[in-house]
């Protein structure tokens, strides 16, 4: 297991050496201006404005986010991710609440799986920056009990509103996929389907169930990046790539400070669902014996 | 021929009065499965029901359990309506297939059928305990299932049947997946665990020796539609080991039971060179 985990990080960092080594290499050979191909600019260009070293960007981790002074960028741009975090794992939580919940109803009623499951493979195909600023004007006009909705919320449901998709497929699947003969054990014993949801239908459906959560993880992450940028809704880790991207032509390696932040802050959401997972799966069959 | 020494339904384990059950009905789909079949199975007696694949055997044992209903006809078991027994647990139930649940350890498997009847935590462990004792697997009990050999959960599913002490144990070709030794050793123990608990068995399989061994009485069933054809009497006494299945009396019962199967296959012939 530990050794196991060993490989991995070692993989992992071999993987990034050998994409900033491609970073490197493409940039010594590649042409400065760019280029065409088949009459369509297509090679990009190389110079240091649109390419910097990575030795650069990582110098510029340790400088101050304005030339003026204050604390390194690597730590602003840590106080935007967590920012972002925070609002990604609301979504995530949302979402997988979401999803679980409809999962059920559908497995449950077969009509509701065949009223709802259309609706909720086409809601994926509506884009999520047409619908950013529709539910970020919730903010002002919905108070549930006394409580004003804040933007952030609004936020947090566009990331639910990705999130949901693949936990709501996948735990269907998972809860569908219980044996037959376990059912018909469950059913001599004269369980009533909630006995049955829970005693069965659920530990049948988490190998199902931890996938999706994995990829709902990058789906929030993504859903609160790109509502952050479509809302321009301040503090987290979207608003700082725009507006490093605006000064990108005097101060060209900033914007990958934001960009490692958001990978970073992906990742580590990342890791909390895998810690779910090896938590849920602990105690299943291993895959080598299977 | 049956041994109904005591009067009243009441009292027998099992009471199968004319069912029929028809699948897909007025269908083009539709299978008779089973035609005005009468069984009467008194308690502590192990009945086994033996025939071609397709004979309804498997359809009649999840008659007993109500798992599916009659299309008419009624079962009692316990002297009240196979749906109330089964609200009531009066039977424990195994399969082919052992069917434990892989998330679960070995003595949580056991208590699954208490905990849904909701017997508390220190008493359904004791009793899991219990059970893994009796099936001879009482060191397993933190192990997960996958990490047993196929008789082994085997044994353990058995355990789960009989955890809430049922009066009734249905099993469906328990031992069909597992080799002629584990086999063997596992019919030996079943016996004794049903001698011990005073449990009535029926019990589906596709093994004449095997239906010979364990059983009083062997119910011989035909296909297409179902239907009892013979009742053959093991007359093996109570106390059966190892000896028995060298005894002349356990080869007469199993040439008894080919016989009756047979008789069935011939009549199969003949209709088919009639259709002709």
């Amino acid at each position: 297991m530990i050794r196991r985990a060993a490989r991995r990080t070692i993989l992992f960092c071999l993987a990034l050496l050998l994409v900033a080594g491609a970073w490197e290499l493409y940039k010594l050979v590649g042409p400065e201006g760019g280029g065409s191909l088949f009459g369509t600019r297509m090679i990009p260009k190389t110079s240091d404005r649109a390419m910097p070293h990575i030795w650069d960007m990582v110098q510029r981790l340790g400088e101050p986010e304005n030339r003026g002074g204050g604390d390194p960028i690597w730590v602003t741009v840590g106080g935007y991710a967590w920012y972002t975090f925070r609002l990604s794992l609301v979504g995530l939580v949302l979402g997988v609440a979401v999803g679980i919940g409809l999962a059920v109803l559908m497995a449950r009623f077969k009509f509701a799986e065949r009223g709802l499951l259309p609706w909720i493979i086409m809601s994926q195909t509506v884009p999520l920056i047409a619908l950013a600023p529709q539910v970020v004007s919730w903010s002002g006009r919905i108070s549930i009990f006394g409580w004003e909705w804040p933007r952030w919320a609004s936020v947090c449901v566009l990331a639910a509103f990705l999130a949901f998709f693949p936990v709501a497929v996948g735990t269907l699947r998972g809860l569908k996929s219980a044996p037959a003969a376990a059912l018909e054990l469950m059913d001599s014993y004269a369980a009533s389907w909630t006995k049955t949801l829970f005693k069965l239908r659920f530990p049948a459906a988490v190998p199902h169930i931890v996938p999706s959560l994995k990829l709902a993880a990058t789906l929030s992450v993504v859903g609160v990046v790109v509502a952050e940028i479509s809302t321009g809704i301040r503090g987290g880790i979207g608003r700082a790539v725009l507006s490093y991207q605006q000064a990108s032509t005097g101060d060209p390696t900033k914007v990958y400070a934001a960009v490692l932040g958001a990978a970073a802050l992906g990742l580590l959401l990342f890791g909390l669902v895998v810690l779910i997972d090896v938590l849920l799966m602990r105690n299943r069959p291993q895959e080598v014996s299977a | 021929m049956t041994p109904n020494k005591i009067l009243g339904a009441s009292m027998n384990a099992v009471v199968i009065n004319k069912v029929t059950k028809v699948f897909n009905p007025d269908k083009p789909n539709q299978v008779d499965a089973l035609l005005d079949v009468d069984l009467t199975i008194a308690p502590g007696e192990f009945v086994s029901l033996i025939g071609p694949s397709g004979c309804g055997k498997s359809t009649l044992l999840r008659l007993i359990a109500s798992l599916i209903g009659p299309t008419a006809g009624d079962v009692l078991v316990n002297g009240k309506s196979a749906a109330q027994a089964r609200l009531d647990q009066d039977y424990g139930m195994a399969f082919q297939q052992a069917g434990l649940f892989d998330w679960r350890s070995v003595v949580k498997n056991i208590e699954l059928p208490l905990e849904l009847k909701g017997w508390d935590k220190a008493k359904r462990r004791a009793r899991a305990h219990e059970m893994l004792a009796l099936v001879k697997l009482p060191e397993f009990a933190g192990h997960m299932p996958w990490q047993l050999s196929g008789g082994m959960q085997q044994r353990v599913a058995i355990a789960r049947a009989l955890a809430s002490h049922p009066p009734l144990l249905l099993m469906d070709e328990p031992f069909g997946a597992l080799d002629e030794m584990t086999r063997e050793h596992m019919q030996a123990e079943l016996l004794q665990i049903c001698a011990a608990s005073n449990t009535t068995v029926v019990f589906v399989t596709h093994s004449i020796p095997e239906a010979a061994y364990l059983s009083d009485r062997v119910v011989v069933m035909s296909p297409r539609p179902g239907q009892i054809t013979e009742i053959v009497d093991v007359d093996l006494g109570s106390d059966r080991d190892e000896g028995t299945r060298e005894a002349d009396a356990f080869y007469d019962s199993i040439t008894a039971i080919r016989e009756a199967l047979r008789g069935i296959e011939h009549a199969e012939i003949r209709g088919g060179v009639d259709d002709r």
